[in-house]
Parts: structure tokens; sequence; C-alpha cells
């Protein structure tokens, strides 16, 4: 069953003053296509339900003197047709709804597989090559750019940083999610498709990207010029917390040479600092801050009993010195030590960073302190330490 | 009020029995009437919706704009930094929140967790079906009077444990209470242990409302009633009733579930500890699907009375619609897997989406009923007339939004939005609520002896329509073009909607405060009611008003149908200018 005028590719005014754009796949636009169906009927049922329960109320309204009228109690051959038009319909919008939900699950053999991990408050992607993007965008155009106000102060509007996700244009995209904690939801509304994301099960879904049009441009966050892309909002849809709201993502459709310039870079080796400052933002700025501002979780800079390098006043009572064991530990097993005014709400990262990764964080955290914990130690005491958090990770 | 008439039943009239404040307040809490403890229901229902009403409009007030910091130099020349948008809070530190936004998770939950569990699901059986499922049986009570009384203290009792979390500070679970999000939020405090408590308790007063009334339909029905002769209202109350027997006992096992993981660290739902999430939301939705009928059943059986006593007209299809309460109530225990099809297999979704569209069958029946009995009737639009139209109006628009949600491709899109929230407010609120009203002033003159200022009200029944409309229309197109629910954030382009959802929130305040003042200035200074102000012809018009002790004072025999209108004159009934038929008896 074949309707593919429900695929129109010309959104109508009244498609796009409900989806305010144009679905961005034809699995988007045939379920924009299949919603509006659903749309007229019901605007056609309505109109014909109003117009009789308006025009019957103003004709029969009770006037001085006037009973109302006999009329039969039931009429069954009027019963059977209100009864099995509705069915029909039903029929026909359940059939197309199974048709569209299969373009929207089902994928090609080549489909290109993207691993989704999820947890409270970030999303993270990785590429078929293990990369992962590092890359965040402001929320908005208008967040960070500095305006001038009454003359002579100044305003800065800042959102927080998303993740931006590249994908190449054109490509079949399949998605394999796994959360690290409670439940999210993967939702990306131009593609009109969303699935939850359950911690110890896989779940997903298929898309495929569109092609860009002329003048489709982004601003690249690395060069800070424009370059051809598109880009389209991921919310998270299942509720899950405080920062619920803002666990969002960019997706950025572009040229199959740019995504593939991009992973390459991905790829390579970095700066241990340079490489904990993107992983920082991507995963750990929606909780920690780096200019000590509160959050969910303590800032990262140093003063105040805070930073690497000063004692953390732990919950429990004790206190802990915050060197490298103690960032490794708080990474992989965050419940292990928690600050005193916190509470347990980190997910694990054991699985989720590399030894790379790591080391990485660690490095830049080291960069915001202005003190060193591990400078007075022996080789020796470290390896020890080591040994220790490796066997309880 | 009305103790003169009735002076040799004082204990039947409200305000009358033995002198001192005390004596009062302890008749009327070791009462066994049912009209009291309908009235005694209705009460507490209407202060609940009061609480969660307060809680709806501080959300809608923190959604006026969205949440930005904003870095500026101060006149000292010192960089400053501020949030804007964070418009509650200043309620952070009173509720002992983390953050504004958990400010925010605490009081949707509190709106959601007081408006179905405290408010709706008790809303009409417990109050309006107390008190008038047995006078239109023509019964002198329900089944189990004193079983009766143990429901609303149940009923209290559960709402005190509501209350108490919340004065601990809230919960931030959602009202749907989703694992493993809910066994481990707030994991030191036993405000979430409380909160889910409370539901479990309140479902007790529920299978305990419902095992009465199923009894009393039963067993005490007057001579001459037969099963089809019963009021549409006893219909709905009755497959009500029915359903929160069969399905109140599977959240009270799952909540205790819930209770036990997050206390003794039984691993059920958390994978962490073993468990799995899903098996909760299958567990939770068995029951809540059907709950969804418990809401709107009871709404439906209010209508078919306005729509039939109003426009003096024997209701169309009676037998379609006594029927379709209970096909209604049967499949909805087929259905709830259509609160989950992102988080469940294909083919799962693929069934659960066809028997969702089998749901939809029944409800469209009854619409087309109610909108054929208007045909050559007498109509008069007083404000419970116009309520019943309201209530066409917005359902049908409630129930046609769900077809896109039953369809699997275009669900995927909507689910988890504001579209599903303005779709279930259309049915829920637009259903339920409005029907609420409008048998609450079909029926206000019965219960209290007493008319209301009919302009008054029609004023509140007009605002209310408008800014319901204003607040949840808006909300369809919010969630098309991409906002999820239970965002205390957004992004800017969703601004618009949401302050003409805001706008629209306060007019319904509004409305809801003019109704407030007619049922005060009512009480007070209302005039008296007369017997059968409405020219009604089930039982409950046939006793003064309000009924004395025990209802009758002779049993009623019943000798003609709910909606004979055309054939029998309606008793105590002064119609003014209305011509009664002039064969009574040709029944």
């Amino acid at each position: 069953m074949n309707i593919p005028m429900l695929a129109s590719t010309n959104a109508s005014f009244t498609q796009r003053l409900i989806f305010g754009d144009h679905g961005a796949s034809e699995a988007a636009a045939w379920s924009d296509g299949l919603f509006m169906m659903i749309t007229w009927f019901s605007v056609f049922c309505f109109v014909i339900l109003m117009t009789l329960m308006v025009y019957w109320v103003i004709k029969y309204r009770r006037r001085p003197g006037v009973a109302s009228q006999p009329s039969p109690h039931h009429n069954l051959n009027l019963e059977i047709l209100w009864t099995v038009v509705p069915s029909a319909s039903m029929l026909v919008f359940f059939v197309l709804g199974v048709r569209g939900y299969a373009m929207k699950m089902v994928s090609p053999e080549s489909a290109m597989e993207l691993k989704v991990d999820a947890w409270k408050w970030a999303w993270k992607v990785t590429y078929p090559n293990g990369a992962s993007s590092p890359e965040t965008k402001f929320l908005s155009l208008k967040d960070n750019i500095e305006t001038m106000q009454d003359g002579d102060s100044w305003v800065k509007q800042t959102g927080l940083e998303y993740p931006v996700f590249y994908v190449p244009e054109n490509t079949a995209i399949k998605l394999r999610m796994n959360s690290q904690d409670v439940i999210h939801s993967f939702w990306i509304p131009e593609f009109r498709t969303k699935m939850d994301v359950i911690p110890n099960r896989y779940t997903g879904f298929a898309f495929d990207t569109p092609k860009l049009r002329d003048g489709e441009t982004v601003i690249d966050t690395t060069s800070m010029m424009p370059i051809a892309g598109r880009d389209m909002w991921i919310f998270c849809a299942e509720y899950c917390g405080d920062e619920h709201s803002r666990m969002a993502a960019t997706l950025r459709i572009v040229p199959q040479e740019t995504y593939d310039a991009k992973i390459k870079e991905w790829g390579t080796p970095k700066d241990p600092i340079v490489l904990g400052e993107s992983l920082y933002k991507t995963m750990c700025k929606i909780c920690h801050s780096v200019d000590g501002t509160p959050g969910t979780g303590p800032t990262w800079k140093s003063g105040n009993g805070f930073g690497f390098g000063y004692e953390a006043a732990l919950a429990n009572g004790s206190s802990a010195m915050r060197d490298d064991n103690y960032i490794r530990e708080s990474i992989l097993d965050p419940n292990a030590k928690v600050v005193a005014g916190y509470v347990p709400s980190m997910p694990s990262f054991q699985g989720q960073l590399s030894e790379t990764d790591i080391e990485g964080l660690l490095r830049y955290i080291q960069s915001l302190s202005d003190r060193d914990p591990n400078a007075g130690q022996t080789d020796q005491e470290n390896q020890q330490a080591d040994d220790t958090a490796g066997s309880d990770g | 009020m009305s103790t003169t008439d009735h002076a040799h039943h004082d204990e039947g009239s409200y305000f009358g029995g033995p002198p001192g404040a005390i004596a009062k307040v302890w008749q009327w809490m070791s009462t066994v009437d049912h009209k009291k403890i309908g009235v005694m229901y209705l009460f507490a229902v209407l202060f609940m919706f009061f609480l969660g009403g307060v809680s709806a409009l501080a959300v809608r007030y923190e959604l006026l704009d969205p949440v930005r910091t904003v870095e500026t130099m101060n006149e000292a020349g010192e960089m400053i930094q501020y949030t804007t948008g964070e418009r509650l809070s200043g309620l952070q530190d009173i509720m002992g929140a983390k953050n504004a936004n958990e400010v925010y998770n605490r009081i949707f939950t509190l709106h959601g967790a007081l408006m179905v569990f405290m408010f709706i699901i008790p809303s009409i059986p417990a109050s309006l079906g107390n008190f008038f499922l047995p006078i239109m049986l023509g019964a002198k009570d329900v089944a189990f009077p004193r079983l009766n009384l143990l429901s609303w203290y149940i009923y209290v009792i559960g709402c005190l444990f509501g209350v108490f979390s919340i004065l601990l500070g809230g919960v931030d679970t959602g009202w749907t209470f989703y694992t493993p999000y809910s066994t481990t939020t707030d994991a030191d405090h036993w405000r979430v242990i409380l909160m889910i408590l409370a539901a479990f308790i309140l479902g007790f007063s529920s299978i305990l409302t419902g095992m009465n009334f199923v009894v009393t339909v039963h067993k005490l029905r007057a001579p001459g009633m037969g099963w089809f002769d019963m009021p549409l209202f006893i219909w709905g109350v009755y497959a009500t009733a029915v359903i929160q027997v069969l399905a109140t006992p599977v959240i009270g096992i799952t909540l205790l579930l819930l209770v036990f993981e997050r206390v003794m660290h039984i691993g059920i739902f958390d994978p962490s500890m073993g468990g799995d999430p899903v098996l909760y939301q299958h567990f939770f939705w068995f029951y809540s699907h059907p709950v969804v009928y418990v809401m709107i059943l009871p709404g439906m059986g209010i209508v078919s009375e306005l729509i039939a006593v109003h426009s003096r007209k024997h209701i169309f299809g009676y037998r379609a619609i006594a029927f379709s309460s209970l096909g209604i109530a049967a499949v909805s225990f087929l259905v709830w897997g259509h609160h989950i099809f992102t988080a469940m297999g294909e083919l799962a979704a693929v069934l659960f989406s066809g028997l969702t569209f089998l749901v939809a069958i029944p409800t469209a029946i009854k619409v087309f009923n109610w909108i054929a009995t208007l045909y050559k009737g007498s109509i008069a639009l007083n404000t419970p007339m116009l309520y019943g139209l309201v209530f066409l109006f917005t359902f049908s628009i409630g129930g046609l939004t769900g077809l896109p949600l039953a369809t699997l491709a275009t669900d995927l899109h909507l689910h988890d939005t504001y579209y599903v929230v303005a779709h279930f407010h259309y049915t829920m609120m637009g259903g339920t609520v409005m029907a609420f009203m409008g048998g609450l002033h079909h029926w206000w003159p019965k219960m209290f002896g007493k008319m209301y200022n009919e302009k008054a009200a029609i004023l509140g029944c007009v605002l209310v329509f408008i800014g319901f409309n204003l607040t949840f229309f808006t909300q369809f197109f919010l969630g098309t073009q991409g906002m999820p629910r239970r965002y205390a954030n957004y992004v800017d382009e969703f601004q618009t909607l949401h302050i003409v959802s805001t706008y629209g929130s306060w007019i319904l305040l509004l409305g809801f405060l003019v109704h407030l003042g007619t049922f005060v200035a009512s009480l007070f200074a209302g005039e008296k009611a007369p017997a059968n102000p409405w020219g009604g012809l089930t039982l409950e018009w046939e006793t003064s008003s309000p009924p004395i002790e025990h209802n009758f004072h002779h049993e009623p025999v019943v000798t003609h149908g709910p909606y004979d209108f055309d054939k029998v004159v309606p008793p105590h009934w002064d119609p003014k200018d209305y011509p009664l038929p002039e064969n009574p008896s040709s029944h």
C-alpha cells in the first residue's frame, strides 16, 4: 500500500503551521502526511458534530409554550452507519501507522551504525571508527554574543554549550542506544522519531539524512567559519531529573568530505589538556563548573575547599585529598566518596571513557588548579595507589 | 438551612443536630449517611483540586520565559552574572531543593499526583456518586454504609500522607514514579516513600468505594427498576466501580514493590540490581490506563443526564450508551501498552496500536448519541446544559487528537511532548472536569437546597471555556513543533506559545473563582431550591431538596423510564411556560 502523496515534498501552509518546519527525511515527511490526513479527517468530523450541535441548540432552544417533539429513541441503520464508518477509518489509520512505523524502525543492511550513550545529563555518539565528537555549540545564535545596552554597559547572554554530532548527508543511519543510569529518550524532532534509551538494554531507530540544499550553512565550531551543513535539535524526551530540560544536543548534517575530515581529526592523538577540556564540555559541564559556580556536582575551580590538590570534606564526615586516584575513582565509582553537601547522583563512566580520556580529564582538572598533590609522592606510592583503585573499579 | 422543613429529621439536614460545634463536627465525622459522606468527599476533592490548581498555575508561571544566564558589568565596573527566567527560584530554600529546576520538577509532580490520585479519580464517583447513586436507585443508602465512611477516612489518611510528603519538600519523580529514577532520586529521604504510600493508601479507598457501588447497584435497585431502567449516570459509575475493583490492586502491589526496592534494595525494577525498568511501566499502566476510564466514565454518565434533562428528550440510543460504558471498561484493560510505544518491541507496539483504536469506537458512538439527543428537543441554555455542550466540544477534540497518538508512525514524534499534555488535558479536564462542573451545577440545588445565581455561573462557565482552550490548544502546536514535556526550560522559538498558554491559565483561574463565589453566595444567601428545579424524572427529583435522611418517606416504585419526558409529568415540577404531556399515564 504505497501512498506517495502522504510524503509530498511541499508542505502545505497548515502543515508548516503545525510542525514549524518540513520533515527532514522521507519517513518524516510521510508521517507528517499521515498526521495531516488524520487531522483533516478529525476536522471534518468535528465540524459536522459541532455544526449539528450548535444548529440544533439554536433551532430547538427552549421557547415559552413549546414542548420537545417526539423522535425515535434509536435508529438501527443510523447506529450501524456511525459504528462502521469510524471503524473503517480506524483500520486505515492503523495500517498506515504500522507502515510509517516500519519506515522509521527498519534500516538497510548498509546503514551506518552510531552508538548512542546517555546519562544524567548528556548524550554521547560514538562513530564506527571509535571516535566521538568533542565539539560543542551554544544554545542559540544570540548566546555568547556581547551586546551593548544603555550606551556604555554591555550584556552577554550565555546559554549552555551542547555537543554537536556530525553525520554525513544522504546516508542511511541506524542508532544503537543504551543508558548508563535512568531512562532517557532520544528525540530528533525533524526526523519525527524518538525512542527510549534504557539501562541494560539496547534500543534504536533509523533515519535517512537528507541531501543538503544550496545555501544551507552552519558555523564550524573549530574554524568559526560558515560551512555547508544543517543543524537539528536532539532533545531528551523522557523525564530524567534536574537537568532534563537541558539534556539536548545538535545533530549536524554535513557533506561527506567534512564528515570524513572531522572523524579523522577526532581520531588523532591530542594534547591531554585539550582532550580533557573537550570531554569536559561535552560530558561534565552540565553538573561541574570551572568558574566556581555551584552546580549539581562540585566545581573544579580551586579554592574554597574545592579543586585539584585540595582536601575534600566528605559526606560521611571524613576527608580525602583530591589527587589523581581520588578523581579516577570519582569518575569510575562516583558514589564511593561523595563530597559533603552533595547527593550521590553521578552515574559511573566505567566503560565510557578510555584510559587516554581519563588521563586527559585528570590533566585538564589539574591545569585548573594551583596545586599538585602528586608532586610529593614517590613513584612507588603512586604505583600502590593505582593498584588499589584498579581492583575495585 | 432547611431545618424548619424537616425538624423531625434532624440528622438528615446537614446543619441541624445538637448544639455545640464539637457535637456538630462529630455528627459529621461519624455519619454513615451516604449524602453527608458525599458532601464531605466533595469538599475534600475540591480542596485537592484547589491545591492541584495552584501548582498548575505555578508551572505555567515558570514557563512564561526561558532560563538564560546573563553576564554584564555593574555600576562599580565588576563583572556580574545573573539568571533570568527562573521564576520559581524563590521557593528553592523553602522546599530545600538543589536548584530552580528541581523546584519546577517537584511542582509538576505535585500537580500530577494531586490531580490524578487525590482529585480526579475520586472526584465524581466519591462525591456525586456517593450522594446520588443510592437515591437514583431508590435506596436508603449504599449497601455498606460503615464501609463507605471507612473509605472516606482512608482517603483522608492517604491525602495526609501526600500533604506530609509535600510539607517535607515534595518529590520530583513525576506522578508516574518511573523507575529507576523514582527508586534512586532523593535516596536519603522519606519523602518519596511517603508519596508512594499515599497513592497506595488512596487505592484502598478506591477499591472499597467501588465494591460498595457494585453491590448497591446489584442489590438495592427500587422495585420496578430493571438494569435498563437505570439512569445512565448509574451505568457510568457502575462501569467505573468494576474497573476500580479489578485494576487498583495491581497498582497497590506495584507501589509496594517500589517501596521494597527503595528501602530494602531488592532489585525488581532497577537494572543495576538485576531488575527491569520497563516492567514497572507495564505494571503501572496496567492500572493507570483503565484508570483513565475511571476518570471519564462517570463524566460521560453525567453528560448523559445533563443533555437529556435540559433538552427534555429521551436519550438517543440508551442501550448503546450503557453497553459502550461496559465495552470501554473491558477494552480499557487491553490498551495499556500505548503509553510505552517507545519502550517496547515492534510486535507488541503493533498489537497495542490496533487494540487502542478499538477503544476509540465506543467513545465516538457516545458522542454521536449525545448530539442526536438534542434533535427536536427543548433546550434550556442554563449552566448545567452549557457545561454539557462545552464537554461535547472539548471532549471531541480530546478524543480526535488521540488518533495520531494511537497511530504508531505519528506517535513516535508526538510521544512525551506537549501534544500529549494537551491531548490528555482535553480529555481529563475538558472531559471529566467539565462534566463534574456541569453535574455540580445540576445537582447543587438538590444537595444543598439552595439555588445559585445563574448569570454568574454562566459567566464562570464562559471564562472557563475560553481559558481552557487558550491554555491547552496552544500546547498541541508546542508538541508538534518539538517541545518535550516536563521541561523547566526551553529554546527561544517556543516562547510565544508558552506565553499564550500561561495567559489562558489566568483566565481559567478567573472562571473558577467566579464559580467559587457563586457557590459560596448560594450556600449563605441562595434562594431556597424546589424539589425538582429542572423537571428531571430520575428518583432524586422525587424527594425534597436537600433529601431527608434515608432519602424517601416511602420506598419508591419505578413506573417509568428515566428519560420518558414526552410521556410523564415530572414530580414536583413547576415548569412555568413549559407545556407538560397531556396524557401522563400512557406509559
